[in-house]
């Protein structure tokens, strides 16, 4: 796998940031898979973010009869 | 020909033993032959709690005996995957981090099979955490697939669905945050159900993600998983997400055929998508059609794109996941396994307003589920989009995606079993999923039964060729 740290240097960046601001210890040789990693986390982020009507809010989110039986 | 003893069902041997014609004792002591015959050509069990269970047959057989039936799970060999909870016996999680924890109590799911008088025969293989596997990395190996112990059982309830499928036990109860109940089901060719989000207790089970987490069966045939959850579904009061709602007749349809009922097809969810085999979509449109000949009505509809259940499903459970095992992250990460690391370290990457847009999007995406299942009775779709792959097709490095698609019905909380269709040129099974609305599991369990009946897949079982060879 190739090490995304030398193709994308500001996510590279962005990502040590992020593991610094959770206390997040990076072992030795995991760091280019978790860049994979985030990468796809940022496509899924990106993914979510499409207009949305007032009545898509999460409150009652996790209430059974709000989810499954929202209409 | 009668029936080999591992072949009889639930729903049979309950019969037997209540007939006298054959003793818990004896299915627990032909279970655990069994066990020691074929478990170490798929390492379905972490620990097999021998001694317990040979107890429990023994008072099985005395409750009979006296004339006491608690029910029909009473003297009946059963195995839980090792994340729930069982007092006195360890609960691995599959992890070098719980090597050595042993309950003080039992999870509800335990408990209440043990009031029923069932045989617990032990604990099963996981994927670590039920997030990080197939994984050589770990204290335990993974379960492999009786139908070619090559290939991968799929995961997280990776020991459940190899040890149903390879006849050592009749049910196993798996979790589904995003698919632990349905993609070992479909690679090892049994019944997986994961049942409406808050329909069973999941205290006492170590968590993975609080709101897509559910506690379901694995069986080997419909009825098993329907009296499996006759067993386990009910309110709790010290479950958060547990539902205060009457429990449904999960028997009810079964034998009631199809006939008159509705059916939507969301094709456009699985005949592009990548990985897709064209043997599981054809075995899927050949299942309509089994089930159009028998009476049902079946129309394509469709759904919100695949890719937005998947991606909110995965940051919630990555967040949430990660919200869990923060301290052990940041003070032990070297003793997660590679797969497990790397998955959930992303939850400490989500921003809070990646979560909210996630749970934004969730309310939306049920919302479409459940508009659709005003119009239809259920659902059929894809659960597995290919044969089970080989163990050898993992990167070693990075932790694989196999192509599967389960996660939409763990963020909407509806029910689906996953259930066999056929099978590969290779001899792997082939599967899709059932989906029904909102505690509506008896109407979902009909028409798996009607299909099950239809199509006599559970009349074939893994032969063990391929790995006897070996």
């Amino acid at each position: 796998m190739a090490d995304s740290s030398t193709d994308d240097p500001a996510l590279a960046a962005e990502f040590d940031i992020l593991a610094k601001r959770a206390g997040l210890p990076i072992l030795a040789g995991r760091r280019p898979a978790l860049l994979q990693n985030y990468k796809d986390l940022k496509r899924m982020t990106a993914l979510m973010r499409q207009p949305r009507t007032a009545a898509a809010e999460p409150a009652g989110a996790y209430s059974i009869l709000s989810v499954t039986r929202s209409v | 020909m009668a029936k080999a003893l591992h072949d009889v069902s639930i729903a049979e041997a309950g019969a037997m033993l209540r007939s006298g014609s054959v003793t818990s004792m004896a299915l627990t002591e032909h279970a655990l032959d069994r066990i020691r015959s074929v478990d170490p050509l798929i390492s379905s069990f972490i620990t097999v709690t021998k001694e317990s269970a040979l107890a429990d047959a023994a008072a099985a057989d005395a409750a009979f005996a006296k004339g006491i039936d608690k029910g029909p799970m009473q003297g009946i060999p059963h195995a839980l995957k090792d994340i729930y909870g069982t007092a006195g016996i360890r609960t691995t999680c599959h992890s070098k981090l719980l090597l050595d924890n042993i309950p003080k109590e039992d999870s509800v799911v335990a408990a209440k099979f043990k009031a029923q008088g069932a045989v617990m025969l032990g604990k099963l293989a996981t994927h670590e955490f039920a997030l990080g596997g197939p994984s050589f990395d770990l204290p335990f190996p993974p379960a492999r697939n009786p139908w070619n112990p090559d290939c991968i059982p799929g995961g997280s309830s990776s020991g459940s669905g190899a040890a149903v499928a390879a006849g050592l036990v009749r049910m196993a109860m798996g979790s589904d945050t995003g698919g632990s109940i349905r993609g070992p089901a479909g690679y090892c060719g049994t019944i997986g159900l994961k049942p409406t989000y808050g329909l069973v207790s999941r205290r006492g089970v170590f968590p993975l993600s609080y709101t897509l987490d559910h506690c379901g069966p694995l069986s080997w045939t419909v009825e098993d998983s329907a009296i499996a959850m006759e067993v386990i579904a009910g309110f709790d009061p010290l479950d958060p997400a547990s539902a205060d709602v009457a429990v449904p007749d999960f028997r009810g349809k079964l034998g009631k055929g199809v006939q008159g009922l509705r059916l939507g097809l969301p094709r456009g969810w699985f005949v592009n998508a990548d990985g897709a085999s064209a043997e599981t979509l054809k075995a899927i449109d050949d299942a309509a059609q089994t089930l159009a000949k028998l009476g049902a009505t079946i129309e394509e509809i469709e759904l919100p794109d695949y890719e937005l259940y998947n991606a909110c499903g995965r940051v919630i459970m990555f967040s949430e996941a990660y919200a869990i095992h923060e301290k052990d992250f940041q003070t032990r990460p070297q003793d997660y396994g590679l797969y497990t690391y790397l998955r959930m370290t992303m939850g400490a990457f989500v921003s809070a307003t990646d979560l909210t847009q996630a749970m934004r999007l969730r309310r939306e995406l049920a919302q479409a589920v459940n508009a659709k299942l005003k119009g239809c009775d259920a659902l059929i779709t894809a659960s597995t989009l290919a044969p089970a792959p080989a163990f050898s097709e993992a990167d070693p490095n990075s932790p694989p995606n196999f192509p599967i698609q389960t996660m939409p019905f763990d963020v909407t909380g509806n029910p689906a079993m996953s259930i066999p269709t056929g099978f590969s040129a290779s001899g792997l099974p082939l599967s899709m999923q059932i989906v029904g609305r909102a505690f509506d599991e008896p109407t979902v369990l009909g028409i798996g039964a009607a299909f099950e009946a239809a199509t006599k897949l559970p009349e074939r079982r893994p032969s063990f060729a391929v790995a006897k060879a070996a």
